[in-house]
């Protein structure tokens, strides 16, 4: 048991700080898409400790759900490169899946490992590793790396295949342990050419882990001060007892869920907990999800969404399920391709995510999505608005409040809601209250041009 | 309605955005400001006009004395008596009139054999070459002319407008580490959304550029919204101040460069500009396209220079015409031309040094049937950047390459 005056020590909630829809909000904004005001209800009646246990509990999902889909996808978008399939069928499933968590971590882990399809160029392989790193989303590191390591993706991306004992390619040697496990500064270039030779030989077959003898490196090795006829495996081992790994991988967990830049003190105490679980990703997120540091002011609303969180939290939150060639190039617009990192560190994040394009490409997308429609066309993505904003609503106040309520979870400040009103009731020739309580059309008109607004006003880009 | 978006999309990609120097201490900023290289700027201007697809230069410069020229070409060559007159060995494609003019004038190089060793024939590839002035199968992330925006020094919370794409999205070229440089689509939507009617525009911008608390990260997106906006306002002002007598075609080749010297009349301190021209990937049936290309690039380049004199703003600046590629020697049994290597460019301006730089390159001996480039193209980059931007090479490319006679002294 912690000390109660850790930053891991168990949230405990009370009377001036109840797990209330505020903390529920929080909860599942950092570990889904968006959080959407029935979930958040749910939340709260669950209480803290029962909804995190459900984010470790899978619903029943068919897998062959989603293999079928990506065979419809690629008729269906018929013009579609296969990247384009690709990433739309993991859209999908990210706007679809009952199990949002597992497709978050997915999503952390991609980051992380971070693989391009433009080098890799094979779909197929590419959504391979993405299934690895599902399967293992919340497991064991140490499976989760070895798995990796033998990962066809993987190994075409960092150049493995061409890694052999009389030409050895130290790229997946050297980002292994730069990016994946302790990081730079902990390791020597010696070290460097020395697992280079561990994993000579590591190659594929197809889409499959291959290991060539013929060309593996059985000779002694020296690496991290340690002595002997190493293979990959054993490097991968060595590599994990090294104090400064689970102080990366830690620090790397925290900056995604819980805060843009943790201090020392609270990477410190999540380096023991990450070690205390044996590396177990499941025990770690559980006692942060679970902690009073989680929920609080450090991290509340401390995060920029990334393109993704903003995309799919905003079609989740509003029920628009369907993945379109659009998305895919909002996302790009925004700076985030999936399968498609600018580079092996994978996205800088935070901050990064803003500039004057990225901004453009939020707002674009925000006036997109507000002014979706039904078409003939099933595939066609509709904005739902009567299911979220009752008809029965007819006054300024009560829509915004709405609005509000589902935007911004009621955060906003008195005077941006005052202008909410004003604009919603409002056409060029001024204010027309009748017609807005009478008119639901002209409502929904009203309630569609704010929304586009609200979702690319700063306070929206904050999670 | 619809003009909501495409007034706020102005306005956003117009905006320069730097990386939170809101939040960076003053001490550090003086540090950054003082260790910039090029803390002491002069005001000159590069523009970059790239042909996309690969221009055939052998049919833009044409050797017409050498009689392997009509061999390889037996329906495209430019017959001697078509081709304009450059000197004696050498005739102007017909459609380049107005180019050929400004040669007579001095004001346009024609740098000749321009590449790089092991030429790449995929357009994709070598246009990364050319943007990131790096053959390395490593790429960098950096192109050759973000890596000079980096070193300019960053004036405070301001957005910067040093460098600025007229292109549909950010060349590679421009891609930097320290600053994100704007695309600016067209200069038409930039009306000033603080005078617009339209309820959304002013509810948007008033709501995301003021307001709101102190808490981070809002008040840092809502700091580069307001950025974004001021600097399109600056543009904004700069575009309605422009008067010009220059009639430019309508072409889009065109109005990109009326755009630029609009965005240049405003004296904001550009520094960069890049516009391309599509459609030289001339497969087949060349001569029809290939001739109407030259014309559009011939007419744009001279209204430009002209629009630039009457402004008082010839002295500041130089055009670099390139292309990724040349194309085949021989001609491909489409009557057009298949992807090459070796090509001319030009550079011009006021202050170019004009003339013919480097010999063209032999027809006779081929490499892979291209012609072998004895200019690198990182010696013109070398030459623009320390003779003009004021920059150590150095500071952007890897190697030493001697710079050519490309300007005046």
């Amino acid at each position: 048991m912690a000390p109660s005056t850790s930053f891991f020590a168990p949230f405990s909630p009370g009377p001036t700080k109840p797990f209330d829809r505020k903390w529920a909000a929080h909860l599942l904004r950092r570990t889904g898409f968006g959080a959407n005001p029935a979930a958040i209800d749910s939340a709260v009646q669950l209480g803290l400790e029962d909804t995190v246990e459900q984010l470790f509990r899978d619903l029943p999902e068919e897998q062959s759900q989603y293999d079928q889909l990506f065979e419809t996808l690629n008729c269906q978008f018929a013009n579609f490169t296969d990247t384009g399939t690709s990433q739309a069928w993991w859209l999908h499933r990210m706007l679809t899946t009952a199990n949002p968590f597992r497709e978050k971590l997915t999503l952390f882990w991609h980051g992380h490992f971070a693989t391009s399809i433009n080098k890799v160029e094979d779909t197929q392989l590419m959504l391979r590793q993405i299934g690895l790193l599902r399967q293992h989303a919340w497991g064991d590191f140490r499976t989760l790396i070895h798995a990796v390591a033998k990962d066809a993706a993987m190994i075409v991306w960092l150049d493995n295949e061409s890694n052999t004992k009389e030409h050895p390619n130290e790229n997946f040697a050297r980002e292994v342990m730069e990016l994946f496990t302790c990081g730079i500064g902990n390791y020597t270039e010696k070290d460097v050419r020395a697992a280079a030779r561990a994993f000579s030989g590591w190659h594929r077959d197809g889409i499959n882990f291959a290991f060539n003898a013929e060309v593996h490196d059985t000779d002694v090795k020296q690496f991290l001060g340690k002595r002997g006829r190493f293979d990959g495996g054993d490097i991968l081992d060595i590599l994990l007892a090294q104090p400064a790994t689970p102080k990366f991988i830690a620090t790397k967990l925290l900056k995604f869920f819980a805060t843009p830049d943790p201090a020392p003190e609270v990477i410190a105490e999540a380096t023991d907990v990450l070690n205390r679980g044996h590396l177990n990703i499941k025990w770690f997120l559980r006692e942060l999800f679970l902690s009073d540091y989680f929920l609080s002011d450090a991290c509340y609303r401390k995060q920029v969404a990334s393109p993704i969180e903003f995309l799919v939290g905003t079609l989740r939150t509003w029920k628009v399920r369907k993945p379109t060639a659009e998305h895919l190039d909002s996302l790009s617009a925004m700076g985030q391709e999936l399968l498609a990192p600018p580079n092996v560190k994978g996205w800088d994040g935070g901050r990064k995510w803003i500039n004057s394009s990225t901004l453009a490409g939020r707002v674009e997308f925000a006036e997109d999505i507000a002014n979706l429609n039904a078409g003939d066309n099933p595939w066609s993505p509709h904005l739902p608005l009567e299911e979220l904003v009752p008809a029965e609503l007819n006054t300024p106040q009560t829509v915004v409040g709405r609005l509000v309520e589902i935007v911004f979870q009621g955060e906003i400040p008195g005077a941006t809601r005052k202008e909410f009103e004003e604009f919603i009731v409002q056409n060029e020739e001024g204010p027309q209250l009748e017609t807005f309580r009478d008119d639901l059309g002209f409502r929904q008109d009203r309630t569609r041009q704010l929304l586009a607004i609200m979702w690319g006003l700063p306070e929206y880009q904050a999670i | 309605m619809q003009s909501t978006r495409r007034e706020f999309l102005g306005y956003s990609l117009a905006g320069l955005s730097y990386v939170s120097l809101s939040q960076l201490p003053s001490r550090l900023l003086a540090q950054a400001a003082a260790e910039s290289a090029l803390a002491d700027q002069n005001d000159h201007v590069l523009v970059l006009v790239e042909l996309n697809g690969g221009n055939d230069g052998l049919n833009t410069i044409i050797p017409f004395e050498d009689p392997l020229y009509y061999k390889l070409r037996p329906s495209l060559a430019i017959s001697k008596e078509a081709g304009l007159k450059l000197n004696d060995q050498l005739r102007w494609h017909p459609a380049l009139g107005p180019l050929a003019k400004m040669f007579d004038a001095g004001q346009v190089a024609i740098a000749q054999g321009v590449g790089y060793p092991e030429p790449d024939r995929s357009h994709f590839r070598s246009m990364e070459i050319w943007h990131t002035a790096s053959t390395n199968k490593i790429v960098p992330s950096s192109g050759w002319l973000g890596k000079f925006l980096d070193q300019l020094p960053v004036p405070g919370n301001e957005v910067p407008l040093s460098g600025l794409a007229l292109t549909g999205t950010l060349p590679q070229a421009l891609q930097a580490e320290k600053v994100v440089a704007p695309v600016v689509s067209q200069l038409d939507t930039f009306a000033s959304q603080a005078e617009s009617k339209d309820l959304a525009s002013k509810l948007r911008r008033k709501l995301s550029t003021s307001g709101g608390g102190e808490l981070q990260p809002v008040d840092f997106v809502r700091q580069q919204s307001a950025a974004v906006y001021r600097a399109a306002d600056k543009l904004n002002a700069a575009t309605s101040k422009y008067k010009s007598s220059v009639e430019y075609f309508n072409n889009d080749l065109a109005n990109q460069l009326k755009r630029a010297a609009q965005i240049l009349s405003g004296r904001l301190g550009v520094r960069i500009l890049t516009v391309s021209h599509g459609g030289y990937d001339t497969h087949s049936a060349q001569a029809d396209s290939h001739q109407n290309l030259l014309n559009e690039l011939a007419t744009s380049l001279a209204s430009f220079q002209q629009d630039l004199a009457g402004l008082g703003l010839a002295d500041k600046v130089v055009v670099l015409v390139y292309s990724e590629f040349g194309r085949r020697a021989d001609e491909n049994a489409s009557a057009g031309t298949d992807h090459g290597a070796a090509n001319c460019l030009f550079v011009q301006g006021a202050p170019v040094k004009g003339g013919v730089v480097g010999q063209h390159p032999s027809l006779e001996k081929l490499g892979d049937g291209d012609m072998i480039f004895h200019t690198d193209f990182r010696q013109i980059y070398a030459t623009l950047l320390e003779g003009w931007l004021g920059c150590p090479a150095k500071q952007v490319l890897t190697g030493e390459f001697p710079k050519l006679p490309l300007l005046k002294a």
